[in-house]
């Protein structure tokens, strides 16, 4: 495939392991989701416009959208874990008693 | 047609008078004591004339005169056994109880209840003669109960003191064990002889006697005070010194030994119970008197010698010996009667003080008291020729000459020997040196009932061991050849044992102080025996049932057996395998990797 595909394919790969191996803070994950979100929208943008595909340039836009949601609700889940905790530090996340 | 069953029933129906007379209300006025005293010595020297009829004849009767009850093939009457035992006894029996009347005069005499003191000692003295005389078991065991009964309420006299009290519970419930035995072997005669009579029972001479033999030996461990169940005699001594004297050194604590002598046709068939009555004697005789050596109580030392000298009548059963016995029971009742006498007499004289630490000098204050202390003293350590030698020496000459167990022998010597050391140590103690009570008692012992008494039984310690021996009946043959050392073995141990302990008395006073080692306070804690069994067993017991009644049901059965066991056993065992802890980082990460192998397995793959 050709570079460019490659670029966004690598920039997905990085946010996605910037995702999954984070260190303390529950930011940085949400973060790198954002940097997820933002990669598949650039990727199927060119796509859409290189293959004139015109009737699927919907999907650009609603991906974004529900990206906005996701990023909403990420957001309150932060709050909440800082309510309770002050920081957002991810050993906190842990409810497990035994 | 002689006059032997119609005067023996005479004495004892007279002692049943002054009883009575309670209906007339005459004892209520101050001189029924002297009334009691005197129908207890008329009652002696009528007994005294079928007792040399027996001696002259040997005639041994039975009177069997009324008729109870038949219960389908048990037939229950009133009968009595006038055989060797009892005949001798009975007169020994009431001559010292008349003493101790006499003595009771004096020491009882600002009782305001002193009435009903002789009233109780002389239902006492009925019930023993009915346990003595008994032809049947059942009316042995009414003589038996009745003997408890009396010594609970007196040795609860001082009812107002608290150890007063406890110590009359624990002889109550002491003997009460022991009386488990005793109805176990009814119950088996019941069955097995279908009678309680002791001439069917040892006609019919059964087989297999274990285990009746063994109710009759946990009857005679509780009632006689033997290893087990020895804690309620030292305890027995909060009662006033008469009752010491009477019950518990001459007449109730040799019931249980005179249950064993009734029924030696059974016991000398039987070598199990032989050597088990052997060894309980011999751990009795040297346990107490271990303990007898520590202790500062002046009764509580005669308690425990008398407790020793009972041991030492088991052994005797238990070399199938009862006849040697029985001369013990009778000779050691005199002497030990006087020693707490004497006793009584110390105690009343320096104002109730019973610690003999408290005493000391009374030789020259107290010349008579001394006299009879020494005496009974040197009777009981089997001095030769004074009244315990015909006994003690004959005891201890027939155990080393018969085929008997080596260890309970010398358990039997060195309880000997300890003899002769508290004896010292009472003699020590109480009358010599320089006095260590308060300047201002008035001591006095010129009482005319106090000398009388102690005078007869003075004399009857010194002469009753020749006097009877020499007029009763010979039984079994005693050994007469043996080598010089063997003869000589019970004088031995008992002068050494005078002289260590005269030497270790004169060394505490020359000494500091050191503290008490561990032989001194497992011998003054009464071996620890009752700290441990009158605490242990109780709060096992107690705590097993209130656990077992309030939580057994509730909490452990409905709670804990399923539910909190399997959420219990639950989290323990997840606990113990997981390993997972809840961080998402490792969640992640683990997502992570196998995404990674997925996608390298799905693109390698060919």
């Amino acid at each position: 495939m050709s570079l460019a595909h490659i670029n966004i394919f690598l920039a997905f790969t990085v946010s996605l392991m910037g995702l999954l191996m984070y260190r303390s803070h529950l930011m940085s994950s949400l973060l790198c989701l954002e940097g997820m979100m933002l990669s598949l929208f650039v990727m199927a943008t060119m796509v859409v416009l290189n293959t004139h595909f015109t009737l699927a340039s919907m999907m650009p836009i609603i991906l974004l959208v529900f990206a906005a949601c996701e990023a909403a609700l990420g957001l309150s889940l932060l709050v909440m874990v800082s309510n309770t905790y002050g920081v957002d530090h991810v050993q906190n996340l842990n409810l497990l008693q035994c | 047609m002689n006059m032997f069953s119609s005067l023996m029933l005479a004495s004892l129906s007279v002692l049943t008078l002054p009883i009575m007379s309670s209906i007339l209300n005459t004892h209520k006025n101050s001189t029924y004591p002297h009334h009691v005293k005197n129908i207890i010595s008329y009652a002696f020297i009528t007994s005294l004339i079928p007792t040399m009829m027996f001696i002259h004849s040997g005639q041994e009767t039975i009177i069997s005169n009324w008729h109870w009850m038949t219960i389908q093939t048990l037939k229950l009457s009133l009968s009595f056994k006038l055989d060797y035992f009892s005949m001798i006894f009975v007169p020994v029996a009431l001559f010292v109880t008349w003493s101790i009347m006499e003595f009771s005069l004096w020491y009882m005499h600002s009782d305001p209840y002193i009435t009903r003191f002789f009233k109780y000692l002389l239902t006492f003295l009925i019930t023993m003669m009915i346990l003595v005389t008994a032809n049947n078991l059942f009316q042995l065991f009414i003589g038996w109960e009745g003997v408890g009964i009396m010594s609970f309420l007196l040795i609860g006299w001082w009812y107002g003191r608290t150890d007063a009290n406890t110590a009359a519970l624990q002889a109550i419930l002491y003997n009460r064990i022991g009386d488990i035995g005793f109805i176990m072997a009814m119950a088996w005669f019941l069955f097995n002889a279908n009678t309680w009579d002791l001439q069917q029972i040892f006609m019919l001479d059964p087989n297999l006697t274990n285990l009746p033999l063994l109710g009759l030996l946990l009857a005679a461990t509780g009632k006689s005070a033997q290893f087990g169940l020895h804690p309620w005699l030292p305890s027995a001594m909060e009662g006033p010194t008469p009752v010491s004297a009477l019950l518990h050194s001459s007449t109730m604590v040799v019931a249980g030994v005179f249950l064993l002598i009734r029924f030696h046709p059974l016991m000398e068939n039987n070598k199990t119970i032989q050597s088990l009555t052997l060894c309980l004697g011999a751990i009795t005789t040297l346990f107490t008197a271990i303990c007898a050596l520590t202790q500062n109580d002046i009764k509580k030392i005669i308690a425990f010698s008398t407790s020793s000298q009972l041991g030492l009548m088991i052994v005797t059963i238990g070399i199938n010996q009862p006849y040697l016995a029985f001369l013990h029971i009778c000779t050691h009742a005199f002497f030990k009667a006087m020693l707490f006498m004497c006793s009584g007499s110390i105690i009343h004289s320096l104002n109730d003080e019973q610690d003999i630490r408290k005493m000391g000098g009374l030789f020259n204050a107290m010349p008579f008291t001394t006299t009879s202390l020494i005496i009974g003293s040197l009777a009981l350590t089997g001095m030769p020729f004074l009244t315990g030698f015909y006994s003690k020496d004959l005891i201890i000459e027939t155990a080393n000459t018969s085929y008997t167990n080596a260890w309970a022998l010398l358990m039997t010597l060195i309880a000997t020997s300890l003899t002769a050391v508290y004896s010292t140590r009472i003699i020590f103690f109480a009358l010599l040196g320089q006095p260590r009570f308060l300047p201002l008692t008035t001591i006095n012992e010129n009482n005319p009932f106090l000398i009388n008494s102690i005078k007869r039984l003075l004399i009857g310690s010194i002469f009753a061991g020749f006097f009877i021996s020499n007029n009763i009946y010979p039984t079994t043959i005693p050994e007469m050849t043996m080598p010089i050392y063997m003869k000589l073995t019970a004088l031995t141990v008992t002068i050494l044992g005078f002289t260590l302990a005269l030497e270790l008395s004169l060394i505490t006073q020359n000494l500091k102080l050191e503290h008490p080692t561990n032989m001194f306070k497992f011998s003054n804690l009464l071996g620890y025996y009752p700290t441990i069994m009158h605490r242990l067993p109780p709060l096992a017991s107690l705590s097993m049932g209130q656990k077992s009644a309030s939580l057994l049901l509730d909490s452990i059965w409905l709670e804990n057996i399923l539910p909190k066991s399997i959420s219990q056993f639950q989290m323990k065992t997840s606990i113990l395998i997981s390993t997972q802890k809840g961080q998402i980082k490792l969640y992640f990460l683990s997502f992570l990797i196998t995404l990674t192998l997925s996608m390298l397995l799905f693109n390698l793959h060919e």
